[in-house]
């Protein structure tokens, strides 16, 4: 409140100095009021927006001030939205995680229908003026814009990047149990999921009985492989009916049923370490070589630099077993109780266009959504030196590609959430995989009824 | 001492009075020069108290009165909501997650209360010495604990307790366990990891609380007590602990309602309460609910539930502590 008076102070400051400028030069046009100062207020986490872009946006647009509110927290989206959506305030821009998405989906009021939005232009960067949602849709990876489409066709969110998921593996290691190391030579050791728990047979077989009893194993987490091969079907828990709310498939979908099956195998074969994801052993294990692979989304290239600085080189990324994948991915939307729309839309259509996507992906890993680019040789000819020099522009590019779009539900978390849960009972020899199966429809039972 | 007092009282009281016995006259007329202030009769305290009732009503109040309201409701704060009735309470009691949430509360304040309460009244014995040097500096540096934030805590003791790289299985591996203990999937373990970072920050709070009140205790009783021949150790356990019966509840009471709000703890280490729930917390429990399976007014209830278990506790630990401070003085 007292920052928003403050700013309303200085913008009258601002807008009284451009006028006397403007009276003094004669012109007192068009031209002081497109250099109206304006404040777009933002909602975000993590990375998703770049200081670096900011500053960059703030040179071409000195009359805009962008006023980001960072928040680390998972529930961003889930509360704050929430209590914005129903007190009928909120920022100007939200970055919506996409596992939110199914639940916004159902709630397009809470946000402008960016159709009705129409671009000033930007014409330094290549933007033309007038353009809606629908005339930007064709420069985004299809199944990925979808996410950001409510039920009732209204776009609310555009997509900032796009997970992917491949397999980030150690060659060093790899050469030491006798694999081969060449990442097609590797892809091609699992073109599909059995043929990647064998190769993580083989692996372990190699293993000192020092190293075994260390915990030292082929995969950081096998349960990992549950939402990869989710997110390769073409449905997850909903059909789409024609509904709102679509229906609920989750007990009878057969892709459910193989990605369970299959992750249990894997965790039965013993090949995954059982590390948590982000915990303190995550990072220490990737120092140490406790695990030879990790499934990561673009977006991890990064975290894995950071965390394990000393291992530059002895990774490489190599193809998916069964084809690409993805985790993960942002969108970026406007509430519909925004007080500057146009200059967020005008910001949005800029940071989210495919040369600033592109920034983005080479300097902080995000893969960009905007599938015009992946046939940009600057995108495809990217190889990055930490992951021995793999293209993995054109490797997370190929990926996405596959995939197919997903209806997504309101209960999307929490079904993922519980059947998480079923998965870790399962690895920590807690429950046979039938109980477990078994307390995880009960489970659901209960979030779905009531 | 008393009457003294009362009539002190009674005397900066009396200009507020209009019918008070002395110099009723000569105040009434002073007030008339203030017209509607007589008529007030002593209701200006009503103002005094009213910027924290207003806040609380606002803020305190209005929540909770809002929070009942929709516990009778299936509530979507974004759609459509129905009545319900009693069916979230229905459903709750029926909810074995909501018993094993309360089995997890209960083992967790009871792992971070009592042994907490016993280190902090020994610290507080020791910061009492004084005899000891840079007493200020211990007990600044006790609350820095109390103003970490939770999440660094949590990121903290979360490597300490790591399964295969964690600190204590090394040490345990040293003291020749051979087997390490996964602080996240194991239910006691995982309650002990929680209880650990409670008491870690709560400990020095704790002391300071126990030290003001020790520092409060006359010197005449340690002095009368060492006249009789009575040991360290007999004056700590029948003049120190005797007297700090009032802040042994006020801890007990104020831990207790602090234990069924553990939360960030429990969620940082696993969002949903591990694997098998084993340490899904009360508010846990309400918080996952709400926001990750949108049942709002399912939530409510949960909230009413632990307000209720709340009240009962305060009730046993007044009943509790009253009975043995009787028993102390006899």
């Amino acid at each position: 409140m007292r920052n928003g008076m403050i700013t309303k102070l200085r913008g009258k400051a601002l807008v009284a100095s451009f006028a006397a400028i403007a009276i003094g030069a004669g012109v007192f046009t068009a031209q002081a009021k497109a250099a109206e100062p304006v404040t777009i207020t933002i909602w975000t986490f993590g990375d998703v927006i770049q200081r670096q872009l900011v500053a960059e946006y703030k040179a071409l647009h000195p009359e805009v001030t962008l006023q980001i509110k960072k928040s680390d927290l998972d529930p961003l989206d889930g509360t704050n939205m929430v209590t914005a959506c129903t007190s009928k305030t909120g920022p100007d821009i939200v970055a919506t995680e996409v596992s939110y998405s199914g639940y916004w989906r159902s709630y397009p009021k809470c946000f402008t229908d960016l159709r009705t939005m129409k671009t000033t232009g930007e014409p330094t960067a290549g933007i033309p003026a007038g353009q809606t949602a629908n005339d930007i849709a064709k420069n985004y990876l299809a199944w990925r814009w979808q996410q950001g489409v409510a039920f009732d066709g209204s776009v609310i969110g555009i997509p900032t990047d796009v997970g992917g998921l491949e397999v980030a593996y150690r060659s060093d290691l790899f050469k030491k149990a006798g694999l081969p190391t060449e990442r097609n030579a590797v892809a091609k050791l699992w073109p599909t999921w059995d043929a990647f728990i064998a190769t993580g047979q083989k692996y372990n077989a190699k293993l000192t009985a020092a190293e075994k009893k260390a915990g030292v194993g082929f995969i950081d987490n096998a349960g990992t492989i549950y939402a990869a091969i989710m997110n390769q079907g073409t449905a997850k828990y909903y059909a789409n009916d024609g509904t709102e709310s679509g229906k609920l498939i989750y007990a009878t979908n057969p892709q459910v049923k193989l990605a369970w099956n299959t992750t249990i195998k894997a965790t039965n074969a013993g090949i995954g370490t059982r590390i948590g994801q982000y915990t303190s052993d995550w990072n220490i294990g990737m120092n140490k070589g406790t695990f030879a692979t990790i499934l990561a989304p673009a977006w991890m290239m990064d975290y894995i630099k950071a965390q394990a600085p000393d291992t530059n080189g002895k990774w490489d990324i190599a193809d998916m077993p069964g084809g690409g994948g993805n985790q993960g991915g942002t969108q970026l939307g406007i509430p519909s109780y925004a007080q500057n729309k146009q200059a967020a839309y005008d910001f949005l259509t800029w940071y989210l266009a495919p040369a600033q996507e592109l920034k983005v992906f080479k300097t902080y890993g995000l893969f960009p959504a905007a599938s015009v680019l992946y046939k940009d040789p600057a995108l495809t000819g990217y190889k990055d030196p930490f992951f021995n020099n793999a293209p993995v522009g054109q490797i997370y590019a190929a990926g996405v590609q596959t995939l197919k779009p997903i209806f997504e539900g309101k209960l999307q978390r929490a079904i993922d959430q519980a059947i998480g849960a079923g998965l870790g009972r399962v690895a920590a020899k807690k429950q046979t995989a039938d109980k477990s199966w078994a307390q995880v429809l009960s489970e659901l039972n209960k979030v779905v009824n009531n | 001492m008393s009457e003294v007092a009362e009539r002190g009282r009674k005397k900066a009281l009396s200009p507020w009075k209009s019918k008070s016995p002395q110099g009723s006259s000569s105040k009434a007329k002073k007030a008339t020069q203030f017209p509607g202030v007589k008529s007030l009769n002593g209701k200006w305290g009503y103002l005094y108290v009213a910027p924290f009732v207003v806040m609380f009503a606002i803020f305190g109040l209005a929540p909770v009165v809002y929070s009942v309201y929709i516990s009778f409701f299936h509530w979507d704060p974004l759609g459509e909501s129905t009545f319900t009735g009693l069916h979230n309470f229905d459903r709750l009691l029926h909810d074995s997650d909501l018993w094993l949430a309360l089995r997890n509360t209960f083992s967790i304040w009871a792992l971070s209360t009592f042994p907490q309460m016993l280190m902090a009244i020994g610290l507080a014995n020791i910061l009492r010495n004084t005899r000891l040097r840079g007493k200020s500096f211990f007990r600044t540096i006790l609350l820095v604990p109390n103003i970490t934030s939770v999440i660094a805590i949590t990121i903290v003791f979360s490597q300490l307790f790591g399964r295969d790289f964690g600190i204590i299985n090394d040490i345990l591996g040293w003291a020749g366990f051979s087997h390490h203990i996964d602080f996240i999937e194991g239910v006691i373990p995982s309650h002990v990891q929680i209880a650990t970072m409670i008491t870690w920050r709560w400990i020095g709070y704790n002391t300071l609380i126990f030290l003001a009140s020790m520092l409060a205790i006359p010197n005449e009783l340690y002095e009368s007590s060492s006249v009789d021949g009575a040991s360290k150790w007999q004056q700590f356990r029948y003049v120190t602990l005797p007297q700090l019966k009032n802040t042994i509840t006020f801890v007990l009471i104020v831990g207790t309602i602090g234990g069924l709000q553990v939360f960030a703890e429990p969620q940082q280490l696993a969002s949903d309460g591990g694997s098998s729930k084993q340490f899904l917390t009360l508010t846990l429990f309400l918080y996952n609910q709400a926001f990750v399976n949108n049942k709002y007014g399912y939530a409510a209830s949960i909230g009413i539930f632990i307000t209720f278990i709340v009240l009962i506790i305060s009730a046993v630990n007044f009943v509790i502590t009253r009975k043995i401070s009787n028993d102390g003085t006899r």
